[in-house]
């Protein structure tokens, strides 16, 4: 008879070392049966470190773990899977040109034997997906390319392929990073519904009223030490943030005034893109305009457009009244900057120095007739660094080797440097902790202040709330609503025409 | 004392993933150096030098295409048909500066070509540089039927010079070889340029984002490979003194040897000019040393496929070592 309380998972004073440095310090952790426990911290406070101990990457340097009450040590992922574990990673890795099924089974493919040889079991393999679908009360096609699937919906892909393993224990790391707010409460939906199937989920993610909506505990991560293990009935978004930044305070953000001035600096004429449909809008100098939308309605289009990422087919951009051919050439030459939404596939150089990484799209202003003075480029690099106080080693240190506030903090510095004029910031705060957020907030804010106009698009609403002066809001690559943001319930309202309820 | 040990293997890891590659390089040299008699003689290693001369530069060339994270299948076979280009106009105006500008097109037409269908309409590397590489091949049968072009009697000095010349005791193509190691990590390590394509090669996507004109600089490489090839295949006709349609051939996967040694070559998995002028050093020094060891043709062939693969070896299981602990 299973216990209904029993810990799946129990920790008792686990700590890891690399190279002499504790980054994990005495951590107790249990994880009850059909339970949800949330994991948070702010980025480096040990949490990825503590997955993957749990599922196997890395070993523990001391303290035991138990599995349904038995002792047992990782050694590798194959250990900690065949104890019933799985992780659903933040990035997604399907392979595009697979069809939905054959990608749930991606190294579990089942087998027939058709005269001695062993062959792929199409059919058998449908009738589980299906099945696997169900358990989780999502429709989708098996049969679709994954390639004509939406984000979420490759989420729901990734968490299928973890199903048919019929896994005990699942740990979500960031699983709704990059989905927008309809898509996101699905996601919940679907991962209440795991639990009430008996599964056990860790769930780590950055975004608390996730956490609030959905966890039975939390354990709050600091510095590698376990701070806080907050029940149900305590868990508030202060609650947790007090526990996540100790003795500083915190205020969520609001930024106090608007900078705006008369002057238009940049305006879309009926611009169509693939996505886009007849786009029409203005930015003036020194104002913060949001752009909302779920996944796919258009706003990252918006930042491709104007940079000549995607081909504009009709209609016109027009910086400072004149129109521009959009290249990515034309729009640096015309002061506009783009830190795209993808840190990690479209920001960083990860082999290069922070130093290269800040000067990358500038770099004339390093060089002499096409020599590099690699000694100011430093300087340059240390000024950033200090200035956007980004945790580093030094400027010589790989980027990749950064925790992605602190990518994000360089891929910024790469436009700084170059004194833009116009900011486009791609959910410029996606997946990093709460303080780096807060200081790209108030850079923001100072870079509005100086007279820069600055094109947030963001799938957090309040985000763009809390810092722009004005939303609109995309829906199917159009413009369906727009919003200044000196309104009460003003969420309900944007949520309202992206949703495209009423 | 456990910790001081630790960090003492760490740093040791660190230093040979940093210079493995380099330091199989010495004890190949070594070994050689003690077993072979007259390898290791200023005789010897000048002619290693020279011998080694023509595949460092081309594989300088290869080293801007892989250093943008491109590749050019067209070498070998292309050099033939500039070696033939060279020589057809040698022999019809005994004008070197002409024969040299001919080839020079020839070479920048290559890449020019390669570049179009690669940077610029976006097919796969690897598949299109073949396919531009198995042209010239048809293109150099065509005119020669397969037959090599005699120099002259009374040939421009010159045009022997650059395969032949000695400045002292130097021969000119070690001088032009090393002249064009220094220029080319001059270009890719100082100057804009080098740091566009080395951006390129680390992250395509994010180098578009970050404004640079991905298309062109990718297009710069193929048609520097080009011409580097052409210098090569001067300096290989010169030499032979006479202009062989196959000859060339080997460069291809001596090229790729010495080029990827070199991306292994300090660590950071960027190919530099340095690197590569090690690796097209150690694949030479196989083949001079074998052959002083009266080690048979073909088994060279055999001991330097190995070689690669050993060290390739050692440097990604050192960097998997490293990431690990």
């Amino acid at each position: 008879m299973v216990n209904i309380n029993q810990n799946v998972i129990e920790v008792k004073d686990i700590g890891k070392e690399f190279n002499g440095v504790w980054v994990l310090n005495n951590i107790d952790f249990d994880l009850k049966r059909g339970e949800i426990h949330a994991l948070v911290g702010e980025n480096g406070a040990g949490k990825s470190t503590f997955i993957k101990i749990l599922s196997g990457v890395h070993c523990q340097s001391s303290g035991n773990i138990f599995i349904n009450g038995k002792p047992i040590k990782f050694t590798c992922v194959e250990h900690s899977e065949s104890s019933g574990i799985r992780t659903v990673h933040q990035e997604i890795n399907l392979v595009p040109y697979f069809k939905v099924y054959e990608n749930m089974f991606v190294g579990s493919e089942l087998e027939k034997s058709v005269g001695g040889l062993k062959i792929i079991d199409s059919k058998e393999m449908k009738k589980c997906a299906v099945e696997v679908l169900n358990r989780l009360g999502v429709e989708l096609d098996i049969d679709k390319t994954t390639s004509e699937i939406n984000t979420a919906m490759k989420k729901i892909v990734e968490i299928c392929k973890v199903l048919v393993y019929k896994p005990d224990i699942i740990i979500f790391d960031e699983p709704t990073t990059a989905l927008g707010q309809e898509e996101r409460k699905s996601l919940l939906n679907t991962i209440t519904t795991l639990k009430e199937q008996g599964i056990s989920i860790i769930y780590v993610s950055h975004n608390l009223e996730e956490i609030k909506e959905i966890a039975d505990r939390v354990t709050v991560f600091r510095d590698g030490k376990k701070v806080a293990l907050l029940e149900k009935e305590e868990i508030t978004i202060d609650s947790i943030i007090s526990n996540m930044l100790g003795e500083k305070t915190y205020n969520s953000y609001i930024r106090e005034k608007s900078c705006a001035q008369e002057e238009e600096i940049l305006r879309f004429e009926d611009v169509s893109t693939d996505l886009l449909k007849h786009v029409n809008f203005s930015v003036k100098k020194g104002e913060m305009l949001g752009i909302a939308g779920v996944v796919g309605a258009g706003k990252t289009e918006i930042a491709k457009a104007i940079f000549g990422l995607d081909k504009v087919k009709s209609g016109s951009i027009v910086v400072n009244g004149n129109k521009i051919t959009p290249t990515p050439d034309n729009a640096i030459k015309n002061k506009i900057a783009l830190v795209p939404e993808e840190r990690q596939l479209q920001g960083i150089i990860p082999n290069f120095s922070v130093s290269k990484n800040v000067t990358l799209t500038y770099l004339e202003k390093w060089s002499n007739n096409g020599v590099l003075n690699s000694k100011s480029e430093y300087n340059s690099a240390v000024k950033y660094i200090d200035k956007l106080s980004i945790k580093t080693q030094g400027p010589e240190q790989m980027i990749k080797y950064l925790s992605g506030g602190n990518q994000q903090k360089v891929i910024l510095s790469r436009w700084l440097v170059g004194d833009f004029e116009i900011g486009v910031f791609d959910e410029p705060t996606k997946g990093i902790d709460i303080k780096a957020k807060e200081d790209i907030y108030i850079l923001m804010d100072e870079l509005s202040q100086q007279g820069k106009s600055i094109i947030i698009m963001s799938s957090y609403l309040p985000e763009l709330i809390y810092n722009c002066d004005r939303i609109i809001v995309l829906k199917d690559g159009e413009i369906v609503g727009e919003f200044t943001t000196n309104q009460d319930n003003l969420e309900e309202k944007i949520c309202k025409v992206m949703l495209g309820g009423c | 004392m456990i910790k001081g040990d630790k960090i003492q293997s760490r740093d040791w890891l660190h230093f040979s993933k940093k210079y493995g590659t380099a330091l199989f390089g010495l004890v190949v040299f070594v070994f050689f150096s003690v077993f072979a008699n007259n390898f290791f003689t200023i005789n010897n290693q000048l002619m290693l030098l020279r011998q080694m001369s023509m595949l460092t530069v081309v594989a300088l060339g290869f080293t801007f295409v892989m250093a943008a994270g491109g590749f050019d299948m067209s070498l070998g076979n292309a050099a033939g048909l500039i070696n033939i280009t060279f020589g057809a106009i040698l022999i019809a105006t005994n004008n070197f500066m002409l024969s040299l500008i001919g080839a020079l097109t020839v070479g920048v037409l290559l890449g020019l070509t390669n570049g179009l269908l690669v940077a610029i309409i976006g097919l796969p590397d690897f598949i299109a540089t073949f396919a531009v590489g198995t042209i010239t091949v048809g293109l150099k049968m065509l005119i020669t039927k397969g037959n090599p072009m005699s120099f002259p009697q009374d040939v421009s000095k010159a045009a022997l010079f650059v395969g032949q010349g000695k400045i002292g005791s130097i021969p000119f193509p070690v001088i032009l070889m090393l002249i064009l190691v220094v220029l080319v990590a001059f270009v890719l390590e100082k100057t804009r340029l080098g740091r566009r394509i080395y951006a390129i090669g680390g992250n395509k996507v994010a180098s578009q984002y970050g404004g640079i004109n991905v298309k062109k600089y990718r297009l710069y490489t193929f048609i520097f490979s080009g011409v580097f090839l052409a210098i090569a295949s001067v300096m290989l006709t010169s030499r032979l003194g006479s202009a062989q349609p196959l000859a060339g051939e080997d460069f291809m996967l001596d090229t790729i040897a010495a080029v990827f040694l070199s991306t292994t070559m300090f660590g950071e998995g960027e190919p530099k000019a340095i690197g590569t002028f090690i690796g097209a050093f150690i694949i030479c020094m196989l083949t001079n040393g074998l052959t002083m060891l009266n080690i048979e043709y073909y088994f060279q062939y055999i001991t330097k496929g190995l070689v690669v693969i050993l060290s390739v070896l050692t440097s990604v299981y050192l960097g998997g070592k490293l990431k690990k602990s």
